[in-house]
C-alpha cells in the first residue's frame, strides 16, 4: 500500500506527508504503551508519572531471556511467553509499588511513581549484569540470532517473525511483504488484541468502578467499595500492559536503552499522546501518539526518510537554497535550522495550544460532538438510525 | 573493606569535607527548589517547567559573563561582573515568568491541577528547542557543559582553602554563602513585607484572602515570576560548578532534585525546602563520598536521592512540614 503510493504520481508529496513503515510499527507498540497509561491516569485520575518502569522491565525481560540471563528460561523461549513472563514481572512490581502508593493521592502519587521508576532507571542504568555497558543498554546477543516470532508457540506455520532485517518476508496476492511490513501487522495484532482486553476491562463493573474512584473517591467508599484493592488492580493490569508494549518494543528493535524505556521522558511521551488523543478514552491515546509521530516526523526528518526538509530541498532546488537572505544565512540553512532535528518544538507548541483549548483531545473532542463513541454515533449520525 | 572505609569516612578531615560539600550542595539545592516551592505553595501549580528555566538562566548569565569578561580581567572584577549577571537574570526571567503566567497558565486555574502540570510540561519541550535552535546557530554543543562559561570563574574559586584540619574549595564555601543569602532574603520577604504577608495569607487560604480585599491575581502572577527570577539566578550560580555546568540536559538534572527537595519537605512551605535542602545535600555528599572511595556503583548518590524520597512519602507522606490538604486533590 504505501509502496504502491510511493510510486504513484504523488510519490514525493506521500512520502513527506506519510511517515515510514518503521515508525508506524513505533506508533504501535507506543500507542500500547500510552493506552496502558491512560488505562490508569485516565480512567482512575491517578497520574502514574513512573510507568516508564513497566515499559522498561518488558523490554529488558525479552532481552535477557534472549541472552539466556534470565533464571530457568533458556534463549530458545518463545517470544510470546517472554512477553507473558515480562507483563506478570511488571504485575509483580506494580503491586510492589502500588501497595506503598496509592496511600497517597494528587500530585504525590504522581511524584512517589516518578520515584521509584528513577530508582529503577538509576539501578539498571549502573547494573553491569544486564548489558556490559549498562549505560548504553543490552541488545540481543548471538544466543538468539533468529526473529522473534509472534503467533501460536511451537507452530511454525502459525507464527511470523518480527524485526527490520530478521522479520519474516511474505508473499501475498502477487506483491510481498517486507520484514518491516509483516512486523507491522503482527505487532498490530498483539495490540488490538490488548487494547480490546482493556476495552472489555473498562466496561465490565471492575471498570465502572475505576470510573467512580476517579468521579468522586469518597463517594465510591461510601457506597462499600474497597477502592484501595480496585486501584491496585487497575494499575497491575496497566502495567501488564505496559511490560507486553515494551516487549514488543524490545522485539522489534532487539536492543534497549535506559534512555528509552526506564526514563522518566518516556513517561512523558505516552502523556503527550494521551492528552492529545484524548484523556480517558482508551483509543485516543494511540491516536495521539500517531499523531505526534506524524507532526515529528513530518516537520523534523533528516536525510532519505521522508518529511518537509528533503522535500523542500528538492523542490526549491540547489540555487535557491544558496540564495542568501541577510548578511551569509542561506534559505537552505534557515530551513535546516528550523526543520532539522526540532520536532520537539512544533509538539510542544501543539501540545501547549492542546491544552489550553482542546483540552479532550482528539478523539474526546470527536465523541462530545456526536454524542456518543464514534462506532456508535457515526452511523447514526450518518443514517439516522436510531436504537 | 567497608569497615576500613568507614574508619576512615568518620576522620576529621573526611568527614570535615563531606559536611562542607554537604552544605553547598545543600545550598544549590535549595536554590534551585525555592521557586519551585514558592509557586506551589501559593497556586497549586507543580511547575514542570522549572528546570528548563533554571538552564535558560545558566545560559543567559554565562552569555553576559562571556561577553563582558575578557582574560585579562582581574579576579574581583569578575566576581563583581557575576552578581551583575546573577541581577540581570533575575530581572529578565522575572519579566519572562509574569508574562507566562497571565499569558497560559491564568486560563488553567479553574481546571482540575493536572491540567497545569501538562502546560508546564509542553512548555518545557518548546524551551529546550528554543535553546536547542539558538545554541545552533552559535555552534554550541547543547550536551556537553559550556566552557568558555566556565572559563569566566575567577582562579581563586578553583583552589582548595585549608579550614583548620578540613580542606574545601572556595567555590564551596562561595555556594554557601549565596545560599545562606537566598534563604535570609525569601525568609524576610516572607515575614517582613507586606507582599510576604499576603503571600502568605494567599498560601493558607486564597479564598479568604481575597475576600480581605487582596488582589490575589496579582499576587499569583508576582509569585510566578519571582519563582522563575528565583531560577534563573540559580541556573546563573549552577554555570560555574563544574558537575553541573550551562547544558540543555541541565534542565532534568535540576528540575528532579528539586521536586524531590519541594516533596520532601512538604508541599508549599518554605521552611520545610530549607530543611529538606539540608537533607538532601547531605545525603548526595555522603553517598558521594561513599561511591568515590568505597563503593562501586555509579549511580548511588541519585539512587540513594529518590529513596529519600520514596521514603518520606512512605512514612511522612505530607512531607517533614507539609499540611496534609496542599497537593492532595
Amino acid at each position: 500500500m504505501y509502496h504502491t503510493l510511493l510510486n504513484s504520481a504523488v510519490g514525493a508529496e506521500t512520502q513527506m506527508l506519510l511517515p515510514t513503515v518503521e515508525t508506524m510499527v513505533g506508533v504501535l507498540y507506543f500507542g500500547l504503551f500510552a493506552i496502558s497509561f491512560d488505562f490508569i491516569s485516565g480512567y482512575t485520575g491517578y497520574l502514574s508519572f513512573g510507568h516508564a518502569v513497566f515499559y522498561g522491565t518488558g523490554a529488558y525481560t525479552v532481552i535477557l531471556i534472549a541472552n539466556g540471563k534470565m533464571p530457568l528460561l533458556g534463549p530458545g523461549t518463545p517470544f510470546m511467553l517472554s512477553l507473558l513472563v515480562g507483563g506478570l514481572i511488571a504485575v509483580v512490581l506494580a503491586m510492589l509499588v502500588g501497595l506503598v502508593s496509592f496511600r497517597l493521592s494528587g500530585v504525590y502519587f504522581a511524584m512517589i511513581t516518578l520515584g521509584f521508576a528513577q530508582v529503577f532507571y538509576v539501578f539498571v542504568r549502573g547494573w553491569d549484569y544486564v548489558a556490559t555497558n549498562p549505560r548504553d543498554g543490552p541488545a540481543v546477543g548471538p544466543s538468539h540470532v533468529e526473529g522473534f516470532q509472534i503467533g501460536v508457540p511451537g507452530i511454525d506455520q502459525l507464527s511470523l517473525s518480527i524485526g527490520v532485517l530478521t522479520g519474516d518476508e511474505v508473499a501475498l496476492l502477487g506483491s510481498t511483504l517486507s520484514g518491516t511490513e509483516v512486523s507491522y501487522y503482527m505487532i498490530g495484532l498483539v495490540v488490538l488484541a490488548c487494547y480490546f482486553a482493556m476495552q472489555r476491562v473498562i466496561h465490565s463493573p471492575f471498570g465502572r468502578v475505576m470510573i467512580a474512584i476517579r468521579e468522586n473517591e469518597d463517594r465510591a467508599i461510601a457506597v462499600g467499595y474497597n477502592t484501595y484493592l480496585y486501584k491496585l488492580g487497575a494499575f497491575a493490569i496497566s502495567g501488564f500492559f505496559a511490560a507486553v508494549a515494551g516487549g514488543l518494543f524490545a522485539g522489534f528493535k532487539r536492543s534497549a536503552s535506559p534512555e528509552n524505556s526506564f526514563y522518566f521522558l518516556v513517561t512523558g511521551d505516552a502523556l503527550l499522546a494521551s492528552i492529545i488523543g484524548g484523556f480517558g478514552t482508551l483509543a485516543g491515546s494511540l491516536y495521539g501518539h500517531l499523531f505526534d509521530e506524524t507532526v515529528r516526523e513530518f516537520l523534523s526528518k533528516a536525510g532519505q526518510g521522508g518529511g518537509l526538509l528533503p522535500y523542500l530541498r528538492a523542490l526549491l532546488g540547489q540555487e535557491t537554497l544558496d540564495a542568501t537572505l541577510v548578511g551569509d544565512t542561506t534559505i537552505g540553512g534557515l530551513i535546516d535550522l528550523l526543520l532539522n532535528g526540532h520536532a520537539s518544538l512544533y509538539v510542544g507548541l501543539v501540545f501547549v495550544l492542546f491544552v489550553l483549548y482542546v483540552p479532550d483531545g482528539l478523539l474526546g473532542t470527536l465523541r462530545t460532538r456526536l454524542g456518543g463513541t464514534f462506532a456508535k454515533a457515526l452511523p447514526a449520525k450518518l443514517w439516522g438510525e436510531s436504537e | 573493606m567497608i569497615l576500613e572505609a568507614l574508619a576512615e569516612f568518620l576522620t576529621l578531615s573526611e568527614l570535615g569535607g563531606v559536611i562542607v560539600s554537604g552544605l553547598a550542595k545543600s545550598a544549590l539545592y535549595v536554590m534551585i527548589a525555592s521557586g519551585l516551592t514558592l509557586i506551589f505553595g501559593l497556586m497549586g501549580v507543580l511547575n514542570f517547567a522549572h528546570g528548563s528555566l533554571t538552564m535558560v538562566g545558566a545560559y543567559l548569565g554565562g552569555l553576559l559573563m562571556v561577553v563582558t569578561v575578557t582574560g585579562g580581567t582581574a579576579p574581583l572584577t569578575r566576581l563583581g561582573l557575576f552578581f551583575v549577571a546573577i541581577v540581570v537574570v533575575f530581572a529578565l526571567l522575572t519579566v519572562l515568568g509574569g508574562a507566562i503566567e497571565t499569558t497560559i497558565i491564568r486560563p488553567l486555574y479553574d481546571r482540575p491541577p493536572i491540567y497545569q502540570i501538562l502546560l508546564t510540561f509542553g512548555l518545557t519541550l518548546v524551551i529546550e528547542e528554543v535553546v536547542r535552535i539558538v545554541l545552533g546557530i552559535y555552534d554550541l554543543q547543547p550536551l556537553s557543559d559550556w566552557q568558555a562559561a566556565l572559563a569566566t570563574k575567577p582562579q581563586f574559586l578553583r583552589e582548595p582553602v585549608a579550614l583548620g584540619p578540613v580542606s574545601a574549595g572556595w567555590m564551596s564555601l562561595f555556594q554557601i554563602l549565596l545560599g545562606i543569602v537566598t534563604v535570609v532574603g525569601i525568609w524576610a520577604f516572607l515575614t517582613k513585607t507586606r507582599y510576604g504577608l499576603y503571600i502568605r495569607a494567599g498560601s493558607e487560604d486564597t479564598e479568604m484572602a481575597s475576600a480581605l480585599g487582596i488582589d490575589v491575581r496579582q499576587v499569583f502572577t508576582v509569585v510566578f515570576a519571582l519563582g522563575i527570577g528565583l531560577a534563573g539566578a540559580a541556573g546563573t550560580l549552577l554555570m560555574w560548578d563544574p558537575t553541573w555546568g550551562a547544558s540543555v540536559p541541565l534542565a532534568a538534572e535540576t528540575l528532579l532534585p528539586a521536586f524531590i527537595v519541594v516533596i520532601v519537605g512538604g508541599l508549599g512551605t518554605f521552611r520545610g525546602t530549607v530543611v529538606a535542602a539540608l537533607v538532601v545535600g547531605m545525603a548526595d555528599a555522603v553517598t558521594t563520598w561513599w561511591f568515590q572511595n568505597a563503593i562501586q556503583f555509579t549511580g548511588l548518590p541519585e539512587l540513594v536521592l529518590f529513596l529519600v524520597l520514596v521514603v518520606t512519602l512512605i512514612v511522612r507522606p505530607q512531607g517533614l512540614f507539609g499540611v496534609e490538604e496542599v497537593g492532595g486533590h
